[in-house]
C-alpha cells in the first residue's frame, strides 16, 4: 500500500470517527444491521462461517478476557491483569469481579473454564478462586492476544441456550434469518448507546443497498467492486478493516516442477489490472500474507506482473499444468476474478479451468484478518489454508519476517490483494468506528436525530 | 479613545552586569551548546541500530565497494531518515565499506526505513550477482506519536491549556491563589495540584468509589464550595472533600441534583444515572415550570427581573425557558455543550456553544442574546479534536473545555476566557 493511500485510509476512518463530534452522543434507537452471511449458530465456539460480519456479530455478544489495542497490543477486558510461567506455557489470568452474564450469573472461574474449553480442548483450563490457569500443548508467548479472538468470547451454554458476556444480550434468535440484541444496562463498560441491533442475515448485495436507500437498513455490507460507485452517488461508505484475497493450493507441490509452474502462475497475474478494473481500487496488490502496515517488510516481496519471467518459469519445466480453480460461486465477484486469472494463466502457458467441484486443485479464497497482533494474524491463516504453522524464534519482526517468507516458499499460497471492506452507513448513524483489522465498535455508535 | 499612561522610565544598568554586546556573545554559545547537545542525543537514538544493521550488512557482504541507497517508507521525516543514512554510511565505512557508483560496485545495498504497527523497522536488501537478495533487519520501538506543543492562541475565545493526561478527565476546577492549586476529575480520581513555577505538581490522588459501571459517555462536575473545599458529582455517586487538612473525600451513592449555575445563577439539575443527560427535573422551580425537556447542558442569561434559561436538549434543540414560556430556539447549529461566561465585553454575559459540525474539529464560540435570537458574539476557537466537556467554572468567568485530543489520544482541559481584544 501506497503511503498516500495509507494516509487517505486514516485520514477516511479519523474523519468518520469524529464526525459530529460537537454533539454529545444520544441514547436509544434500534440500529439495523444487514448481512449476506447466513450462520446457523452464533456460539462463537462453534463458528462454521467465519467473515468480518460474524466476527463483529460475535464481539457484540461475547467479551474476551484480552482485547487488543489498535497497536495490537494485549489490554485487560475480562480479565484484569495475566501472567505466564516461566517457559509461557502455562497461563493465570485474574478476573474482573462482579460481572454476569445476561442471566444475571456470575462470570466467574468456572464459568470462563468451561466456556474456553469449548473453545479449544487442547487447552487444559483449570478455575483458580478468583482466576483461571491456562496450560497449553505448547509454549504460548501470545496466548493473552490469541484469547482476544472472537472464538474465545466468554459464552454461557445451558441446554443449547448462549447467554451473552458482553455489551449486549440475546434477545432472539433465528438461526440464518435474523438476531436481535439488546444492550445491558449493567454491562462493565457502560451500556451501549443504542437500545437494541436488529440483524438480518441472508441478504444479496442488491438487497443490501436497497435497504439502506430505502432507510429500512442503518448498515449494510457493499462489495468492494460496487465501493466506488455508491460513493459517488453519494451513499456515505465507511472502511472496515481488509481481507486477503488469494489463491491455495489443496495440497503441497510434489515436484520441485510443480512448485515452478506455481512461482510462474503467481508471478504472471496481473494483480494491478484486477484491482483498477474489477475492484476498482478497493484494494492493494499482495505479495504477502499480512499488509505492510502490519509488517513492515511486505514491499520486500513483489506483487507486480512479471510475464517474462512467469513464461521463462514455465519454460524450464516439461511438466503440463491443469489445475481445476475454484471459487465462491454465491459471489459474482469471484468468478469474474478467477476468469481474469484464467486469462493471465494462458498468458503465462499455463493451464486452468473454473471448477464447481468441492475439491479443486486451487481456490480462490478470501479471508479476513484475524488479529491486529501479527503472529496470531498469520497463524491463523497458515491454520486456514492448510499451510504448516509457521515457528518463529521470538517475537521480533525479523522472526515474523523469516516466519512468513517460509511460509511463501511453501508455494501453496498465493497472495494476490489486500481488499477493503467497505460499509454503507445510514444518514443517522454517528461515531462509527473500525479498528484496521475491521473491528467495529458498536457499542459506541449512536443514532442521530436531524436537527430542525 | 485615547489612554494616557506614566511615562516609561528604565533603569539604570546593574553596575556587575556585563555590557550587551557581551551578553550576546554569551547567549549565543549558549544556544550554540544546547543546539549541539540536542542535535547529538538526536544522533545517538538511531546510534544502537545504525550500528547494529551496518554490522549485518557487512556480514553479508564483507569490506569492499557497494553502491547504497535509501529510501524512507516509513513515518520518519526528511531530516530524520537524512541524519539516519548518514550514521549508517558513518558505520558502514568504518567497518571497510566503500562506497561507489552502482555500476562499478559489485554488492546493491537498499536499505528501507519502515515501520509496522509497533516498531521501526530497517531492512537492508543486498543482492550481489543475480541471485536472490539476503536480507538483514533491525528493530526498534516506535514511540506513540508525540505530544504536540499546544500554543494558547489568544482571540476572542482565549484557551489557556490547564493539563493533559491519557484519562478522560470530566472537569477541572482552579483554586487561583498563590500558589495557586487545582483540580482534576477522571473516571477514578480527584487529582489534587500545586502550582509551582510554571508546572503544576501532583499533590495527591483522592479516588472516586463507586459500585455500579459509569455510564459509556460518563460526565462529571466539580463545584468549589465555601464551606468545605469541593463537591464531586457523578451519575449516580456524590463525594464530598473535608474542609482542611488532611485533605480527603468521600464518596456516595446518591441521585442528588447536580448544581449547573455558578455564583451568580442558581439552578440544580437530576441527573440520569444510567445516562449522560439529565432528566429535565430541576431546581428551585423555574417560575412555574419545574420541568424542562431532557437535556445534556445549561446556560443562562441574568435579564433585569429574571434569568433566561438556556437548555441544549437531548432532541438536538436549545429550548429557551424564562419561567413563563418554554420556547426553542432558531436552527442555531449547537452542539451538546453550552455554558455561560461573565466578561467585560458587550453585555458581559455570553453563551458558549460548541458547534455542530462534520469537520475534524470542534469549536466553541461565543453567543449573546439580547432577545431570544443569538447573535454572534467573537470568531470560533478550534480544538484538535472532540470536546467532551464544557463547564462554566463556579465563578462564572471562565469555562473548562475538555477536548479528546486527535493527534496524541490524550485529554486536554483549557480554561476558556472571553478577550474582548481591546
Amino acid at each position: 500500500m501506497t503511503r498516500s493511500a495509507l494516509l487517505s485510509i486514516v485520514a477516511a476512518s479519523l474523519l468518520a470517527s469524529v464526525a459530529f463530534a460537537a454533539v454529545r452522543p444520544r441514547y436509544g434507537g434500534i440500529l439495523r444491521l444487514t448481512t449476506g452471511v447466513a450462520p446457523v449458530s452464533i456460539d462463537p465456539a462453534n463458528s462454521t462461517i467465519d467473515t468480518l460480519a460474524t466476527r463483529n456479530i460475535y464481539r457484540l455478544m461475547f467479551d474476551t478476557l484480552v482485547v487488543l489495542d489498535t497497536r495490537g497490543k494485549p489490554q485487560p477486558a475480562l480479565a484484569t491483569s495475566w501472567q505466564a510461567e516461566p517457559g509461557d506455557q502455562r497461563w493465570h489470568f485474574q478476573l474482573r469481579p462482579g460481572l454476569t452474564f445476561q442471566d444475571g450469573t456470575a462470570i466467574g472461574a468456572d464459568a470462563v473454564a468451561a466456556s474456553l474449553r469449548a473453545a479449544n480442548a487442547s487447552w487444559k483450563i483449570f478455575p483458580t478462586g478468583n482466576g483461571i490457569d491456562i496450560e497449553c500443548q505448547s509454549p504460548e508467548p501470545s496466548l493473552p492476544a490469541q484469547l482476544a479472538l472472537p472464538a474465545y468470547g466468554i459464552a454461557k451454554r445451558t441446554a443449547g441456550k448462549l447467554a451473552a458476556s458482553g455489551a449486549f444480550a440475546i434477545t432472539r434468535w433465528d438461526p440464518g434469518k435474523k438476531l436481535t440484541l439488546t444492550a445491558r444496562d449493567d454491562y462493565w463498560r457502560g451500556r451501549a448507546f443504542v437500545d437494541s441491533i436488529e440483524i438480518e442475515m441472508g441478504k444479496s448485495s442488491r438487497d443490501q443497498m436497497i435497504a439502506l436507500d430505502l432507510n429500512q437498513a442503518d448498515v449494510v455490507e457493499i462489495p468492494a467492486d460496487q465501493a466506488r460507485r455508491a460513493t459517488a452517488e453519494g451513499r456515505h461508505i465507511a472502511n472496515a478493516g481488509v481481507d486477503l484475497l488469494a489463491l491455495v493450493f489443496s495440497r503441497d507441490a510434489r515436484s520441485a516442477d510443480e512448485s515452478k509452474l506455481r512461482d510462474a502462475l503467481a508471478m504472471g497475474i496481473d494483480r494491478s489490472a484486477i484491482n483498477n478494473g474489477l475492484l476498482q481500487a478497493q484494494g492493494e496488490p499482495a505479495g504477502t500474507l499480512l499488509p505492510n502496515w502490519m509488517t513492515g517488510y511486505a514491499f520486500l516481496f513483489p506483487a507486480g506482473l512479471n510475464l517474462a519471467g512467469a513464461r521463462r518459469m514455465r519454460a524450464e519445466t516439461l511438466a503440463v499444468s491443469s489445475w481445476s480453480l475454484g471459487y465462491d460461486s454465491a459471489d459474482p465477484l469471484s468468478r469474474i476474478i478467477a476468469e481474469r486469472i484464467l486469462l493471465n494463466a494462458h498468458d503465462a502457458g499455463l493451464t486452468l479451468q473454473l471448477a464447481n467441484s468441492a475439491t479443486p486443485d486451487l481456490r480462490l479464497q478470501r479471508f479476513p484478518l484475524d488479529s491486529l497482533e501479527p503472529h496470531i494474524a498469520i497463524t491463523r491463516l497458515a491454520a486456514k489454508t492448510g499451510t504448516l504453522l509457521p515457528k518463529f524464534g521470538d517475537d521480533s519482526p525479523a522472526s515474523l519476517y523469516a516466519a512468513e517468507a517460509a511460509l511463501l516458499q511453501s508455494k501453496r499460497i498465493i497472495p494476490l490483494l489486500h481488499v477493503r471492506n467497505s460499509l454503507g452507513l445510514g444518514a443517522d448513524v454517528r461515531n462509527w468506528m473500525s479498528d484496521r483489522d475491521g473491528t467495529w465498535h458498536l457499542e459506541d455508535v449512536w443514532l442521530g436525530a436531524e436537527k430542525p | 479613545m485615547s489612554r494616557t499612561g506614566p511615562k516609561a522610565i528604565y533603569n539604570p544598568r546593574i553596575p556587575l552586569m556585563p555590557p550587551l554586546r557581551s551578553r550576546l556573545q554569551r547567549m549565543a554559545y549558549a544556544t550554540l551548546c544546547v543546539l549541539v547537545f540536542l542535535s547529538a542525543m538526536h544522533a545517538q537514538k538511531w546510534s544502537g541500530a545504525q550500528a547494529q544493521l551496518a554490522a549485518k550488512i557487512i556480514t553479508l557482504t564483507g569490506p569492499g565497494t557497494m553502491a547504497l541507497e535509501l529510501i524512507n517508507k516509513s513515518s520518519l521525516p526528511r531530516n530524520e531518515s537524512d541524519e539516519i543514512r548518514r550514521g549508517i554510511l558513518t558505520e558502514l565505512a568504518s567497518a571497510g565499506a566503500q562506497f561507489v557508483a552502482a555500476e562499478r560496485a559489485a554488492t546493491a545495498v537498499k536499505i528501507y526505513l519502515s515501520e509496522d504497527l509497533t516498531n521501526y523497522l530497517w531492512i537492508a536488501e543486498v543482492r550481489q550477482g543475480a541471485g536472490e537478495p539476503a536480507i538483514a533487519m533491525v528493530s526498534l520501538p516506535r514511540p506513540d506519536a508525540p505530544l504536540s506543543e499546544h500554543d494558547a492562541i489568544t482571540t476572542t475565545i482565549h484557551k489557556g491549556l490547564l493539563w493533559s493526561q491519557d484519562n478522560r478527565i470530566l472537569d477541572v476546577a482552579v483554586i487561583d491563589g498563590n500558589p495557586s492549586n487545582m483540580l482534576v476529575l477522571d473516571e477514578s480520581n480527584v487529582g489534587v495540584y500545586r502550582l509551582q513555577g510554571v508546572r503544576w505538581q501532583q499533590e495527591q490522588l483522592l479516588p472516586v468509589t463507586h459500585s455500579k459501571p459509569w455510564p459509556r459517555d460518563v460526565r462529571g462536575r466539580l463545584v468549589l464550595r465555601k464551606d468545605h473545599l469541593f463537591d464531586v458529582h457523578l451519575p449516580g455517586v456524590y463525594c464530598k472533600s473535608t474542609a482542611g487538612a488532611p485533605l480527603t473525600m468521600s464518596c456516595y451513592v446518591s441521585d442528588d441534583p447536580w448544581p449547573l449555575g455558578t455564583d451568580q445563577a442558581v439552578l440544580s439539575a437530576f441527573f440520569a444515572p444510567s445516562r449522560n443527560f439529565f432528566t429535565g427535573a430541576v431546581a428551585p422551580p423555574l417560575g412555574a415550570q419545574n420541568s424542562v425537556p431532557a437535556f445534556y447542558s445549561a446556560a443562562f442569561v441574568p435579564r433585569e427581573k429574571y434569568t433566561l434559561w438556556l437548555f441544549a436538549a437531548i432532541d438536538g434543540q436549545v429550548h429557551l425557558v424564562d419561567g413563563m414560556r418554554d420556547q426553542v430556539a432558531a436552527k442555531l447549529g449547537w452542539g451538546s455543550d453550552i455554558a455561560t461566561v461573565h466578561s467585560t465585553c458587550g453585555s458581559g454575559w455570553q453563551v458558549l456553544a460548541n458547534t455542530s459540525s462534520n469537520a475534524a474539529i470542534d469549536t466553541v464560540q461565543a453567543f449573546e442574546f439580547p432577545d431570544r435570537e443569538a447573535i454572534t458574539a467573537s470568531q470560533a476557537a478550534d480544538f484538535n479534536g472532540a470536546m467532551t466537556a464544557l463547564w462554566p467554572e463556579t465563578s462564572g468567568t471562565s469555562a473548562i473545555a475538555i477536548v479528546h485530543n486527535s493527534e496524541t489520544g490524550k485529554y486536554d482541559a483549557f480554561r476558556l476566557t472571553i478577550d474582548c481584544g481591546r
